[in-house]
């Protein structure tokens, strides 16, 4: 039984590896479409996130740990990063504005 | 001879009974968050280095929207050598956790070969930043002065892929010492894990910079 979860345990990183790989080749990929701006931004923002994710989830196991932890982590990173961002991000916008004028 | 037993045994259960509550097999479950305090620890180290990471990253986003006019990353970045750079440090995390699952079913020889494999990776990877970092200086990229018109570009550039590249530096110091340990046996299944969370921690910080510095 052991031996199985171990061999699973294998199979579920090569997957992933792959996973990875692939979505790094789309977001390389879209620098070669002539897409508008924004729609550009969204894919690789989420592609980033999803990204993110999946080495968080399975390379770092944290889907397999406890709420507890996950909480502990992902509270503290997405969300001050998140906050941070957005408060920057307005003065950010204005600086901009004052200096197109 | 029974004297000695009974006063061992004497000294057993004195010991039991001053030490922390939880045997050492209960310490692995005795943090809040079900994990081992040396595993909650490291998670603790990640977040606030990733915290680091957030504040750099967010500096670079406010320089990036407040100014009027950005570079064109794509004449200065060699974007399929950061291409093959992000496909060595995804693949070294691969090895990393295979390295990890092997020394959970305690295969010696797998996890010291794995464990080199992630850190060819992690060599691979600097020697290619060490690469870009020089040719970018020799077109006259510094710190507070580039030829492409935003000076804060460079900076932010220098900064943030230096503070990335010194974590790569500090996983491979990390993970050599932990695979001459597991070599020798001295290492344990959970040492390798937690070397293992704080490189794939590095490959995690990787995606943010790949994405938010060299695509977007």
């Amino acid at each position: 039984m052991a031996n199985a979860t171990h061999g699973t345990g294998y199979r579920l990183y090569w997957i992933t590896w792959i996973f990875l790989l692939m979505v790094t080749m789309v977001m390389l990929a879209m620098e070669y479409v002539s897409w508008p701006q924004w729609m550009l931004l969204t894919v690789l923002l989420v592609a980033m996130l999803v990204k993110a994710s999946v080495i968080s989830g399975y390379f770092m196991h944290l889907r397999f740990e406890r709420p507890a932890l996950i909480v502990i982590v992902a509270a503290s990173l997405v969300l001050v990063g998140l906050v941070l961002f957005v408060l920057l991000a307005i003065d950010a916008i204005r600086v901009h504005q004052l200096s197109a004028v | 001879m029974s004297e000695a037993a009974a006063t061992h045994n004497d000294l057993t259960a004195h010991r039991d009974l001053t030490a922390p509550p939880g045997t050492a097999t209960d310490q692995v479950e005795s943090s809040p968050a079900g994990v081992s305090w040396q595993k909650l620890m490291m998670w603790i180290f990640i977040v606030s280095d990733g915290l680091l990471f957030a504040g750099l990253l967010c500096g670079y986003g406010f320089v990036r929207i407040a100014s009027p006019i950005w570079p064109d990353r794509g004449e200065i970045f060699h974007l399929p050598m950061i291409g093959f750079m992000t496909f060595l440090l995804i693949s070294s995390s691969a090895t990393m956790a295979s390295a990890v699952a092997a020394a959970g079913r305690a295969d010696r020889g797998a996890t010291v070969r794995f464990l080199l494999f992630t850190i060819l990776g992690g060599l691979g990877f600097m020697g290619m930043q060490a690469y870009e970092w020089s040719s970018l200086i020799q077109e006259g990229a510094r710190l507070d002065s580039n030829p492409w018109g935003v000076p804060a570009f460079s900076g932010a550039f220098f900064l943030i892929t230096g503070f990335h590249g010194s974590h790569v530096l500090s996983g491979i110091v990390l993970l050599a010492i932990t695979a001459w340990r597991m070599a020798a046996g001295k290492s344990t299944a959970a040492g390798i894990e937690l070397a293992g969370l704080y490189w794939h921690f590095v490959d995690l910080v990787w995606v943010f910079i790949f994405t938010l510095f060299y695509l977007i």
